[in-house]
C-alpha cells in the first residue's frame, strides 16, 4: 500500500503539468476565427488612393474577396506583399477581388507603401479600427478569404507567404470551382477544398 | 535581521508612482510618435509598455485620449450621463480580454487596439445598448476567447470543477492513507525489535533456549 502511494502521488502531477505544458506551448494567434462560415461584415469604407471614394465590401458581390488586412509599419505585409502582387496577376479579376485595409495607420503612408512595394489594387482606410474589430482583427497581416455569396471561407493570420500560399490559392481555386458549378453554400466548399488537396 | 531594513524599504509605496511614470510608453506628446512607438510594440508582439498598476475602479484614465465625438457640457444633465456610460464602459472593458497583451483587460491596456475597442464600447452605449449586446458583438467577433472570465458551460466548466474536483479528491486521499494507517495499527507503522525477532526462523525448541539464555544474562 506505501509503495502504491509512492507511485500515486507523482503520478497524479503528471496531468495538471502535462495541461500546462499544453497550454504554454499553444499560440493563441492560433484560435479558429470565431467569423468562418458566418456572412463577411459589410462595411463602406474610405478609398485609401481617392479619399473622396469609398468602396463598400457589397459592390465586389459575385467575385471571390481576398480581404488584405495591412499596415505601412508591419513587416510582415513587406515579406507577404510579392505573393499578393503574384495573386493579383494570377487571377482575373472580375474572379477575384484583391483589396486591401489600411489598420491603424495614415492613409497618405499606406500609398507610400503601395508606392514603394508596387502592385494595384484597391484599399480602403479603417479609421479607429472599427471594421477590423468586427472581423476579430489581432493584428496585421490578416487575410480573409469570402466566398462570391459573402460568407467568411477562411482567415489566414500571419503573412500570406510562399509556405501559407499553396493552402490559400487552393481555397480560392475550390471557390471559384464552386461558383463555376452555379452553387456555393460553404459545404460544398469544404469537399471541395478536401478533393484538391 | 540584518537583511530586513532594506527589503521593505525597496517596496515602499513612494517608489511606485515613478517607476510606473517611468515605464510609460515614450512619445507622450506628438500623437505621431506615440502611434510608432505602438506600432513597434504591435510588431514585435510584445507585453505592452503600461505596466502601471490597475486603475481605480469607475476611473477612465485612456477614455480622455480617444478621439471622442462627444463633447461633454460641464454641469448639465448630458454630463452626468456622459460619465455613468463612462463608467459603465470601462466595466465592459474590463471583462474583455486586450487581444495583443499577455494577461491584462481591455480596460488596463493602453494598447491601440484596446483604445479603439474603449471608443467602440463606448459609442454602442452611446447608441443605446446593453453592456450584454455589447460583450455579445465582441464575442461574435473574436469568440469566447476574448472574454476574461469564460462562461460556464461545455468544455469551459473544466476551469470551475477541476480545482474543487482535485480538492476533494485530495481531501479523500489523505482521509484514506490516515485510515488505512490506524487499521494497520503498530504492525506496519513501527515494527518492533521483538517482532522482528518473531520471524528469524527460529524453531519453538531453539527459541525458548535463546530467550531462556536472554533473561541469565540479565
Amino acid at each position: 500500500m506505501r509503495s502504491a502511494l509512492r507511485w500515486a502521488l507523482p503520478l497524479a502531477a503528471l496531468p495538471p503539468l502535462a495541461l500546462l505544458g499544453f497550454g504554454l506551448t499553444r499560440d493563441v494567434k492560433n484560435l479558429p476565427s470565431a467569423l468562418v462560415g458566418e456572412p463577411a461584415p459589410d462595411f463602406r469604407l474610405e478609398d485609401m488612393t481617392v479619399p473622396a471614394d469609398s468602396i463598400s465590401l457589397a459592390e465586389h458581390r459575385g467575385r471571390v474577396v481576398v480581404l488584405n488586412y495591412f499596415a505601412s509599419w508591419c513587416l510582415p505585409c513587406i515579406v507577404e506583399h510579392p505573393e499578393l502582387v503574384r495573386l493579383r496577376a494570377d487571377y482575373d479579376p472580375d474572379d477575384v477581388t484583391l483589396l486591401g485595409v489600411l489598420y491603424q495607420d495614415a492613409p497618405e503612408k499606406g500609398r507610400a507603401f503601395m508606392r514603394r512595394h508596387g502592385g494595384e489594387w484597391p484599399a480602403v482606410v479603417d479609421y479607429g479600427s472599427r471594421t477590423a474589430i468586427r472581423y476579430g482583427v489581432y493584428g496585421v497581416p490578416e487575410t480573409f478569404l469570402i466566398t462570391p455569396e459573402g460568407t467568411v471561407a477562411y482567415k489566414l493570420v500571419g503573412p500570406l507567404d510562399r509556405r501559407a500560399a499553396p493552402v490559400f490559392r487552393a481555397k480560392i481555386d475550390s471557390l471559384l470551382a464552386v461558383r463555376a458549378a452555379g452553387a456555393g453554400d460553404v459545404e460544398r466548399l469544404e469537399s471541395a477544398d478536401g478533393s484538391t488537396r | 535581521m540584518t537583511g530586513r531594513p532594506g527589503g521593505p524599504a525597496a517596496r515602499t509605496p513612494a517608489g511606485r508612482p515613478a517607476r510606473a511614470t517611468d515605464s510609460r510608453p515614450p512619445g507622450r506628446g506628438p500623437a505621431r510618435g506615440r502611434l510608432l512607438s505602438l506600432a513597434t510594440l504591435l510588431a514585435l508582439a510584445a507585453p505592452p509598455a503600461a505596466a502601471r498598476g490597475t486603475p481605480p475602479p469607475g476611473a477612465v484614465p485612456l477614455q480622455d485620449s480617444v478621439p471622442a465625438t462627444r463633447t461633454p457640457a460641464p454641469g448639465t444633465a448630458a454630463d452626468a450621463r456622459d460619465a455613468e456610460l463612462d463608467a459603465l464602459a470601462a466595466q465592459i472593458a474590463a471583462r474583455l480580454r486586450c487581444l495583443v497583451c499577455r494577461g491584462q483587460s481591455v480596460a488596463e491596456s493602453s494598447s491601440q487596439l484596446a483604445r479603439e475597442m474603449q471608443a467602440e464600447i463606448r459609442d454602442r452605449l452611446g447608441r443605446g445598448e446593453t453592456p450584454e449586446q455589447i460583450v455579445d458583438f465582441f464575442v461574435e467577433s473574436y469568440g469566447e476567447w476574448i472574454l476574461l472570465r469564460p462562461p460556464p458551460h461545455g468544455v469551459n466548466l473544466i476551469v470551475y470543477l477541476l480545482p474543487a474536483g482535485a480538492f476533494l479528491l485530495g481531501l479523500a486521499g489523505v482521509g484514506w492513507w490516515l485510515r488505512s494507517r490506524r487499521a494497520a495499527g503498530p504492525h506496519v507503522a513501527s515494527p518492533t525489535r521483538h517482532e522482528d525477532a518473531r520471524d528469524d526462523g527460529l524453531d519453538p525448541e531453539d527459541r525458548a533456549w535463546l530467550e531462556a539464555a536472554v533473561r541469565e544474562r540479565r
